[in-house]
């Protein structure tokens, strides 16, 4: 694998996961930390049919992530989006870390080892830049369907959702379906962001779907700027370009290692004090 | 007159406190009822049984004479029950004309599935939605804050905001929780207007209401509530009159 390359990929699916993360919890107010169980339910999905059913095509089964990841967020959903809040946090924790659990101990994931061997749908010199350009158009396609949503007369609704949820019920909007939809919609994103990972990586191991993760996709959304079109993809570039831009330091592993967490804590820290917002944030909101 | 609402037996206890007690009440289309008692007396919560934010342990509650009482709060809106909050809830990171457009029961702009397929329809509904709302603006002499934050605007014009996005719900039975509360000058002369003036349309009004004067000079029937009771109903002249209810009311 081309290493430029393979980083480009990288921050067009983080774009994807960082875009629907601030669809869910920047304008939908859900404060839901699970996002990277649907990018997970997505891989394996698309891996797992990929492996035993080599003769389905391989957008099939991108498609069967995204399609898996909408019903088992529609699980989550109607279960746990009627408490918000702290409550909500705690729930979808609860799942991340359950559902993880449950890949880790079962024989068809692989288990601990992770679903390895998926096959290769692309071959040859030009598998890199093809697979840049399908993961690029996917993450384009993301930002432009949440921008969609976003604004217009979708995005008021959204937003007075947000602001007072019992003043928006009682003129007659039915509060819990948009909030499934927009869960839905946003974990069916991260699936296809899953399924493409899976097809290029060839490989998933359930360790990178853990809370870990998913302080990685908040802290893209909240440095970019969360409820804005635009913040998650600065902050997914500057999150994965920054640890290659210190590789050309050519500083000794002993010091590279620790630099990174070093750097990504000042960089929340520093943030938190004096751009809240974000990168491309206007002003302080309320989530 | 035609009977809009009707309440009869409606039964709710929070523990050891009963906040409605075998409440009946009818209002009809043109009344503008007064619903006046101390704090606690079950007001907003009657307020909050008709429309469906709690429910109630017994009675019924008719609309229209269709039995509404299973229906939640969002349906209940939909039916044509129209209420404001003691406290606005307004939608505060949105303009004055976006908290309107919130407003209207039924929108085709907010189904995903219509916007994505059916765009002429939801350009020409929002079209006539923001007529229909700068209308309701001008009507209160506010057309001018359309554009402005709604958080911006002096406390008085948020209460009248608050009645005009209940206004564009466009219910048959207008609920309003103490309106006057706060209100002062042009707005209260603003507010005593348009309240009139939806009542006169044939909509059936329920004031919760501490000023007085406001339901003295609006209302032509009062109800006064005390412990969940409802302890008379009436003119409010007999209402004001009754030393009993002096008393309760006012201490004295």
């Amino acid at each position: 694998m081309d290493y430029p390359i393979t980083i480009a990929i990288s921050i067009a699916i983080y774009t994807i996961l960082a875009a629907s993360y601030n669809l869910v919890l920047g304008y939908g107010g859900l404060s839901t930390v699970a996002h990277p169980i649907f990018f997970a339910v997505g891989a394996y999905t698309a891996g797992l049919m990929a492996v035993d059913f080599p003769e389905i095509p391989a957008f099939v089964n991108v498609i069967a992530g995204m399609g898996t990841a909408v019903v088992v967020s529609v699980l989550l959903a109607g279960s746990s989006l009627r408490v918000s809040g702290d409550y909500l946090l705690i729930a979808s924790l609860g799942f991340q870390l359950g559902l993880l659990q449950l890949i880790k101990n079962l024989e068809f994931t692989g288990g601990p080892g992770g679903l390895s061997a998926i096959p290769s749908t692309l071959v040859g010199p030009m598998r890199g830049p093809a697979f840049l350009a399908i993961c690029g158009a996917a993450a384009v396609a993301c930002v432009f369907v949440v921008r969609a949503i976003v604004n217009g007369p979708y995005g008021r609704a959204i937003s007075a959702m947000r602001d007072e949820e019992l003043a928006f019920t009682a003129l007659g909007r039915n509060a819990m379906s948009m909030k499934i939809a927009i869960f839905a919609i946003g974990c069916g994103m991260a699936g296809g962001a899953g399924g493409l990972y899976a097809y290029y990586f060839q490989y998933v191991s359930p360790d990178q779907f853990d809370v870990l993760a998913s302080a990685a996709i908040l802290t893209m959304v909240v440095l970019g700027g969360m409820g804005t079109v635009y913040g998650p993809v600065v902050g997914a570039v500057l999150l994965l370009a920054i640890p290659q831009a210190i590789t050309f330091l050519q500083l000794p592993p002993s010091i590279m290692a620790p630099m990174q967490g070093i750097i990504f804590t000042l960089l929340v820290l520093a943030f938190l004090f004096l751009r809240p917002a974000g990168i491309l944030g206007t002003k302080g909101r309320p989530i | 007159m035609t009977e809009i609402l009707r309440v009869e037996g409606l039964q709710k206890r929070f523990g050891g406190i009963v906040v409605s007690d075998n409440v009946h009440l009818t209002i009809a289309s043109g009344e503008i009822l007064g619903l006046i008692g101390p704090n606690g007396a079950g007001k907003t919560s009657l307020f909050n049984l008709i429309s469906g934010v709690l429910k109630p342990d017994a009675g019924s509650i008719f609309l229209n004479g269709n039995q509404i009482d299973g229906a939640p709060l969002y349906k209940r809106a939909r039916m044509g029950i129209a209420r404001t909050w003691q406290n606005m809830l307004l939608f505060r990171t949105m303009t004055v004309l976006d908290n309107l457009l919130i407003g209207p029961r039924d929108y085709p702009g907010e189904s995903i599935a219509r916007l994505t397929f059916d765009r002429a329809a939801v350009r020409t509904a929002e079209a006539a939605m923001k007529d229909r709302a700068l209308g309701i603006l001008t009507r209160m002499g506010l057309e001018q804050t359309a554009g402005s934050l709604v958080v911006d605007l002096p406390f008085g014009q948020q209460k009248l905001i608050g009645l005009a996005r209940t206004l564009m719900n466009d219910g048959d039975l207008l609920l309003l929780d103490e309106p006057m509360a706060g209100v002062e000058g042009a707005a209260y002369e603003t507010m005593q207007r348009i309240v009139r003036q939806e009542a006169e349309a044939g909509r059936a009004v329920c004031v919760v209401e501490h000023n007085v004067s406001f339901i003295r000079d609006l209302c032509s029937r009062a109800v006064f509530m005390a412990q969940g009771k409802i302890l008379q109903d009436g003119t409010v002249e007999e209402l004001i009159s009754s030393s009993v209810l002096t008393e309760l009311y006012f201490g004295v």
